[in-house]
């Protein structure tokens, strides 16, 4: 009777083995949103990677500021539009972090980062009378959103851009992709935004490093499973002026200058890529003092923050697992919880 | 006397193991042996740096007419010239970390890489 059991036994755990063996890493690389993508998916569907590149131009037709066919194009150029669902479930989110970062995000900053020329790459210093003018219609809580009707509604003069929340959203979707079909481990690459699905097929944990905002090599190494890993920094895009001066994109919406508060890079690590987006953009905004306050309050992430005197600030849920580099010139801080 | 002779030998075969293995964790590969030269995703080329004897460069045209120049010496490669607008991938210099690329977006190229390489990615 026995061995009867064990015939089928044996086989079925057989079958479960094989079914269990790591799939194949297929990898791409895509063009999209203004960055390189790399995509790293272990799956035997081949068709699942052609889906994700329809899913990211899909997203990027809808998101652009330049192209004329996108919903938020249409919104900046007549002063409304009807929005798809992910565009709304986006702006929804995406004001939502600009109240709670009380402003620090502001997706109406879009008319000042242009005439800085971040977005042409023509770069220039604009006068003071030219920002304080452009400064009258960055005021993210005038944007009219209605999630019922799938909305916006601009004031005059007022442009947004939803490029701070872009690329965290689509990797979000991407991930929700791989995960509806079937996919346990995978590394997204959204041009330095990173964003991981389960471990490794071997189980170990994924090595991401922090960019070294002061050299070109990375400053740490963060062992890290089904999260995001998202950074900005004054490094990424910037310009020096004629008077010496080094201007980076990153602006704030009070001043409408290059945000120098005292951070050189920001990191958040979190299992939401559109909220670590957000949240990269707004604690290099708030400089190290305010970012720790709003790390305290929420505590919904983690965070790895750079001051410009080589302070590395770690929330304390890193502290087993983010390394600096051996013989590192940064010292490292890790966050008390109050 | 043969015991104490047997454990000894057994340790410092464990010794010169774990120096092995130490050595092998600890080499720091942060240059990538073998790199990838891709254009819109296809691969334009692959170069083992090891291999290299002789400094070398290579052009690189796209679709478009756009060329970048990349400068390949023993064991280090870079962009040493482009004609694009902006100047990110020659301002990039070498690569450094194998896991973050030399990228030339308005030509659409990249150097990465190839195989296994210390880091996953690099958040930047």
């Amino acid at each position: 009777m026995n061995r009867k059991l064990f015939l089928p036994l044996g086989l079925l755990l057989t079958l479960c083995a094989c079914g269990q063996a790591p799939a194949e890493a297929k990898t791409s690389q895509l063009f999209a949103m203004d960055t390189v993508m790399d995509l790293t998916v272990y799956t035997e569907a081949d068709s699942l990677m052609e889906d994700a590149a329809r899913l990211v131009s899909r997203l990027e037709r809808s998101l652009s500021t330049t192209d004329s066919h996108s919903e938020i194009y249409k919104a900046n150029t007549t002063g409304s539009a009807a929005l798809t669902d992910s565009t709304s479930q986006l702006l929804d989110r995406a004001l939502g972090f600009c109240e709670k970062t009380d402003g620090a995000l502001d997706l109406s900053i879009y008319p000042v980062v242009r005439d800085w020329g971040f977005t042409t790459d023509s770069y220039q210093i604009p006068s003071q009378s030219e920002l304080s003018s452009l400064l009258q219609n960055v005021d993210y809580t005038r944007i009219i959103y209605s999630s019922d009707q799938k909305t916006v509604s601009l004031p005059q003069g007022m442009e947004i851009d939803l490029g701070s929340v872009a690329k965290g959203y689509t990797s979000d979707r991407l991930i929700q992709l791989f995960r509806e079909n079937g996919v346990a481990s995978a590394l997204l690459n959204l041009g330095g935004n990173v964003h991981t699905l389960g471990t490794k097929p071997d189980g170990s944990l994924w090595r991401i490093g922090i960019q070294d905002p002061l050299g070109d090599s990375y400053l740490g190494v963060l062992s890290t499973a089904d999260q995001a890993v998202i950074t900005s920094g004054g490094y990424e895009r910037f310009f020096e002026g004629e008077d010496g001066t080094v201007y980076w994109h990153i602006i704030d919406p009070k001043t409408g200058y290059p945000a120098k508060n005292g951070l050189i890079s920001a990191t958040a690590i979190g299992s939401e890529g559109v909220y670590c987006d957000a949240l990269s953009t707004a604690l290099f905004i708030m400089g190290p003092e305010k970012a720790i306050a709003f790390w305290r309050e929420h505590q919904d992430f983690e965070a790895i923050l750079v001051s410009e005197e080589k302070e590395v600030f770690i929330s304390p849920g890193l502290a087993g697992s983010f390394q600096l580099t051996e013989g590192s010139p940064y010292h490292l801080t890790v966050i008390g919880h109050d | 006397m043969i015991k104490t002779k047997t454990w000894i030998f057994l340790f410092s075969l464990l010794l010169l193991g774990s120096g092995l293995a130490a050595g092998l964790l600890f080499s720091g590969a942060t240059t990538a042996d073998v790199v990838e030269i891709r254009q819109d995703g296809r691969l334009v080329q692959s170069i083992d740096l090891t291999q290299v004897q002789e400094s070398y460069s290579l052009v690189v045209t796209d679709e478009k007419g756009g060329s970048n120049t990349i400068l390949v010496e023993p064991g280090r490669i870079c962009i040493s010239h482009a004609d694009c607008p902006d100047q990110v991938c020659v301002r990039r210099g070498y690569l450094t970390d194998s896991a973050a690329p030399i990228v030339c977006l308005p030509h659409r190229l990249v150097i990465q890489a190839a195989g296994e390489t210390d880091l996953d990615a690099v958040a930047q």
